[in-house]
């Protein structure tokens, strides 16, 4: 084309990052409800699965014999689900609040694909943020609701490798949940069509 | 082809189907603009002015006829190709400035240099320069919220130009501007136009804007009315 030849547009992982950090920094309410969102649901099961390793320490150290009872497992499969709809949601009204800047990156070289990218690197991050605080949230919950009853010294003789566990199993989860939460939103944002979203008044 | 013309559409049409009546909102633009020409697109709203854009700066696809920049018919381009068109040959400037919000002047400048591949620093190093070309070295770590709307345009002029474009389309670029401010605008983007020799087409009802370039095109129902030397 007038001698130079056509390449490709380029976008990096580490441009999305970067550009997904500003965003998050500089729409925080956005962020903080997603993370706050996928937090409660990441609470919810390090607060139970807590409950269980304090009632197992508890019941091995000659305490009275405790557990968890299976209706809690159903009310954390109802907040998981309900925080992936919380984050949808905030992602669809994310997405919209764009319109404008989508068509405008297309305008100046984004395929669709850098647009995917940008929304799922935000919600990984929102999904780690959101997996730490939920874990931190849940050991709270799990010492308030049972250290009365089992003593609060329980948490010291949880073994470590349990509590990494659920410290990594909790930030993979919430990840996971994030962006799963974020993938409808995120290709209606990359297939929207430029000449559209730039004549788009919100 | 003769190499001096940079943009030929060739019975350019683009049709819409709204509620089972045809809208055409291009009917058969023929056109050559030349390499360095600048022109002025002028016309009622719903002429056709935005949807030829449109069609140049290839976000939309014509229902029929051709559209060649630089010898290459766009039609036939894939996904990829097209956004390297719009990425480094055009460069597009809004009525409504339409910067990153979240991005400071310099990384709005940036930004279509990251698309083309350029590392950071000397994208960043080359928005600054155009920054203060624009007469805006003093305030690049601004964010868009904190400019006033002249600079927030110049902003947008500086970004067009990051990638060194052969074109420029401007689509009402003075349309939110006060008198004073669209008069510096223009004067801004006609400089640009002199000195690097780009290829500036604008949409405008400015009178200002249309008096300095070198040809005027009148738009009408989806057609060229006339064509006037400027």
């Amino acid at each position: 084309m007038g001698g130079d030849r056509i390449e490709g547009v380029s976008f990096s992982l580490w441009d999305a990052v970067r550009l997904g950090v500003d965003y998050i920094k500089r729409r925080r309410d956005r962020a903080i409800i997603n993370v706050a969102s996928v937090a409660l649901g990441i609470a919810f099961l390090t607060t139970l699965l807590f409950t269980d390793s304090f009632y197992r320490v508890h019941t091995a150290t000659g305490g009275a014999s405790l557990r968890v009872e299976a209706y809690q497992y159903w009310l954390m499969i109802v907040a998981i689900v309900v925080s992936v709809v919380g984050i949808t949601n905030a992602m669809l009204i994310a997405v919209y609040e764009r319109y404008k800047e989508i068509g405008t990156m297309k305008c100046l070289g984004a395929l669709d694909r850098h647009v995917l990218m940008l929304f799922l690197v935000e919600a990984f991050i929102q999904g780690v943020a959101g997996g730490l605080l939920g874990f931190l949230m849940g050991i709270g919950g799990a010492l308030l609701s049972t250290g009365f009853t089992v003593g609060f010294g329980v948490i010291f003789k949880v073994p470590a490798l349990e509590t990494l566990t659920v410290l990594v199993g909790s930030m993979i989860l919430s990840t996971v949940l994030s962006v799963v939460a974020t993938i409808y939103p995120a290709l209606r944002a990359a297939r929207l069509d430029p000449v559209e979203a730039l004549s788009y008044e919100l | 082809m003769s190499f001096d013309i940079i943009i030929q559409l060739e019975d350019l049409a683009r049709h819409y189907e709204m509620g089972g009546v045809t809208i055409k909102a291009l009917d058969g633009v023929d056109i050559e603009i030349n390499r360095g020409e600048y022109l002025s697109i002028v016309g009622p709203s719903g002429s056709g002015k935005t949807t030829l854009f449109n069609m140049i700066g290839g976000l939309d696809r014509p229902t029929r006829g051709r559209v060649y920049i630089d010898g290459v018919d766009i039609s036939q381009l894939d996904a990829y190709e097209l956004a390297w068109l719009r990425c480094r040959k055009i460069g597009y400037i809004f009525q409504t400035f339409n910067l990153i919000q979240v991005l400071t002047a310099v990384e709005n400048v940036a930004l279509p240099t990251v698309f083309a591949g350029v590392p950071r620093d000397e994208g960043l190093e080359r928005a600054e320069k155009l920054l203060t070309s624009v007469g805006l070295g003093e305030r690049i770590h601004h964010r868009p919220t904190e400019l006033s709307a002249g600079q927030q345009q110049r902003v947008a002029i500086a970004r067009a130009m990051a990638n060194d474009p052969a074109i420029i389309l401007a689509d009402e670029p003075t349309g939110n501007l006060d008198l004073n401010t669209g008069m510096e605008i223009i004067d801004l983007l006609h400089g640009l136009n002199k000195t690097r020799g780009m290829t500036l087409i604008a949409a405008t009802h400015d009178t200002k804007m249309i008096k300095a370039s070198d040809r005027i095109v009148w738009m009408r129902d989806g057609k060229i009315e006339r064509i006037e030397r400027g």
